[in-house]
């Protein structure tokens, strides 16, 4: 059955194909919550290979962040997909856990720093992440640097961001990189700063390796630190 | 300092009216958080103190030698909360946050899918005192009346000190956007699906939302005594949604609202956040001269003023960030050029780009006021 949103001309977009490769991408790109639910079900209780059906559920999401990029889809629509990829995964994770953990594309420590509480652009940044097979420590908001440094020295990620809706966050991503710094661990990630107030000014007061306002290109520099494209194969 | 040839009011007016001034006004929104920023004071310190709210950011004002049209500062963020200025979950300083920490709203999902049916059948402001304030605020109901009035003493307080310096608020009345207000309340990813899934049942918020807003604000401005009011959207923009969401669920009672004020000759001053580039030639519709739209940095004030010059008045946009973060020069560099670019022809007012921060450096925001009186208009 298809949802409601097939009844809320949104644009032409919903019903060109493309390139997807499967009825599940297809559903994902096309935001239907129910139905993604339901072939995810369907075809675990078939006994199809979870991993396989996580791919599939991937590339609908590297779609949707495609046509992000080119400008056809808009933040909201990043914003649907990610919560129905959630959704699908928690579907997937027992089976995940019986079949093997997929090989990760990278790992990155996310965290909305000291003096800051916002998290809307962190969690959808982290969502897309995981889509594109990152594995990704979600430190929270309102976090002191200390807790950044010590959970970088434990996961050892390919890279670290920070993400601000306020300014008064950019004293505590300094003082989170000048730790890192200072703990030796500085060299071994690529730092992001993220968020509606940062500013390439902001990633040289920071000292960071890059700075975005689109959670979007924050997973295309991920991608590009790690060797290029997510693992869809898992 | 060049010689000033008009009051503050006259300046702002002919900028309103799409004429060009003998400068450039200058209005920076200056709330309590960047006044205790400038002056030293510590964010708990006016975080429970109206009166201490009014004081520093007349001080800054002083300070600086005056500007056009003060920004209403007169609010502790327990008053803003009470209000339904800000209608969520609120963390103040000295109190959930350390001293120094400016006070911030809480993103959660409050407002229910099935309150949606209440606020089309009571009305969003009998529902937010008879039901919602009290899922978000800290303080009982007998406290209301006290904080209720004591927002309303702040303002005319502010008013007062501004009719001390001559100068007139830059306005009194204000309300959010309806669809504003349903994505702060509802937060941003469930209002989202509601607008995809549920298209129907916002539609019908937004519709009784609306008739009350007119019905409610007219009054409420004309009794200000300052014909034009504050409407803040920072949500609805192309950075967020496509146009067919803009279209069907922004756009028509946004301009339901501003042509009702404009019938009274009141003007409706946009508060947009985000980038608005891809929605700008929707304002072309709008009657000329009947709002100021006010930006925060992110929309591009030059295509503003290619789509917009000469129709509607623009407002802004010294970032945030520059102000934090930046030098005096640099933030006198871009004063000079967005006057030089965006208000060579008037209709142009200088404004800071959403809030002076907390950690404004005193020497930026000085900067970007002495540029705004000094630099001549080509």
């Amino acid at each position: 059955m298809r949802h409601a949103v097939r009844e809320f001309p949104l644009s032409p977009r919903f019903v060109e194909g493309g390139s997807m490769s499967s009825v599940l991408s297809q559903a994902i790109v096309e935001l239907e919550p129910q139905r993604v639910a339901t072939l995810v079900g369907e075809r675990l209780e078939a006994g199809h290979d979870p991993l396989q059906v996580l791919a599939e559920c991937r590339q609908g999401m590297a779609i949707v962040g495609e046509r992000f990029q080119s400008g056809e889809y808009f933040l909201s629509e990043l914003l649907l997909s990610a919560e129905i990829f959630k959704d699908a995964v928690r579907i997937l994770e027992p089976y995940l856990a019986k079949s093997g953990p997929p090989e990760p594309a990278g790992a990155v420590v996310l965290a909305t720093l000291k003096g800051d509480i916002h998290d809307l652009g962190k969690n959808i940044l982290a969502t897309l992440l995981r889509a594109h097979g990152f594995v990704v420590h979600d430190l929270g908001v309102n976090v002191p640097p200390a807790v950044v440094v010590d959970k970088v020295r434990e996961t050892r990620p390919d890279l670290v961001g920070f993400s601000a809706l306020i300014t008064t966050a950019f004293e505590s991503m300094r003082e989170a990189a000048g730790l890192l710094e200072q703990a030796g661990l500085r060299d071994g990630v690529k730092l992001m700063v993220g968020g509606g107030v940062t500013t390439p000014a902001v990633k040289q007061f920071v000292g960071a390796d890059f700075q975005s306002t689109d959670a979007s290109a924050g997973v295309a520099y991920c991608l590009s630190v790690v060797g290029g494209q997510a693992s869809h194969a898992c | 300092m060049r010689a000033e040839s008009m009051t503050c009011d006259e300046r702002f007016t002919t900028a309103v009216r799409l004429g060009k001034p003998d400068r450039v006004p200058v209005v920076p929104t200056l709330q309590a958080e960047g006044a205790a920023g400038y002056t030293g004071l510590s964010m708990a310190a006016v975080a429970g103190d109206n009166q201490m709210v009014v004081k520093t950011m007349f001080e800054v004002f002083d300070d600086c030698g005056g500007w056009d049209n003060p920004y209403p500062c007169a609010a502790t963020p327990l008053q803003l909360q009470v209000t339904g200025s800000h209608p969520m979950l609120v963390r103040i300083p000295g109190r959930d946050l350390a001293d120094d920490e400016p006070f911030q709203l809480e993103e959660r999902e409050i407002l229910r899918l099935e309150d949606y049916d209440t606020i089309c059948e009571i009305g969003f402001e009998k529902f937010f005192f008879d039901d919602y304030l009290w899922r978000i605020t800290d303080i009982t109901p007998d406290l209301l009346p006290t904080e209720l009035a004591e927002a309303v003493s702040g303002l005319a307080r502010f008013a007062a000190g501004c009719s001390q310096r001559g100068v007139t608020p830059y306005f009194l009345g204000a309300a959010s956007h309806p669809f504003f207000t349903l994505s702060l309340t509802r937060s941003m990813t469930p209002f989202t699906q509601d607008l995809y899934y549920r298209p129907e049942l916002v539609e019908r918020a937004l519709e009784r939302m609306t008739a009350d807003l007119i019905e409610r604000q007219l009054p409420l401005i004309r009794s200000s005594g300052v014909d034009r009011w504050l409407f803040t959207e920072e949500r609805a923009s192309g950075f967020f949604y496509p146009p067919t969401v803009f279209e069907r669920f922004w756009w028509p009672y946004t301009r339901r609202v501003v042509e009702a004020c404009w019938s009274e000759g009141i003007v409706t001053i946009f508060h947009l956040d985000q980038c608005w580039d891809r929605n700008l030639k929707y304002f072309r519709d709008l009657p000329a001269g009947s709002a100021i739209l006010e930006f925060d940095g992110l929309t591009d004030m030059r295509r503003a003023r290619e789509l917009l010059g000469g129709h509607l008045c623009i407002k802004g946009d010294v970032p945030a960030t520059l102000l934090a973060i930046g030098t005096p020069e640099e933030v006198s560099a871009y004063c000079r050029s967005l006057i030089d670019d965006v208000g060579r022809d008037g209709g142009f007012i200088l404004g800071t780009g959403c809030c002076v921060p907390p950690n404004v450096r005193p020497e930026n925001f000085r900067a970007m006021i002495q540029t705004a009186k000094s630099h001549e208009l080509a």
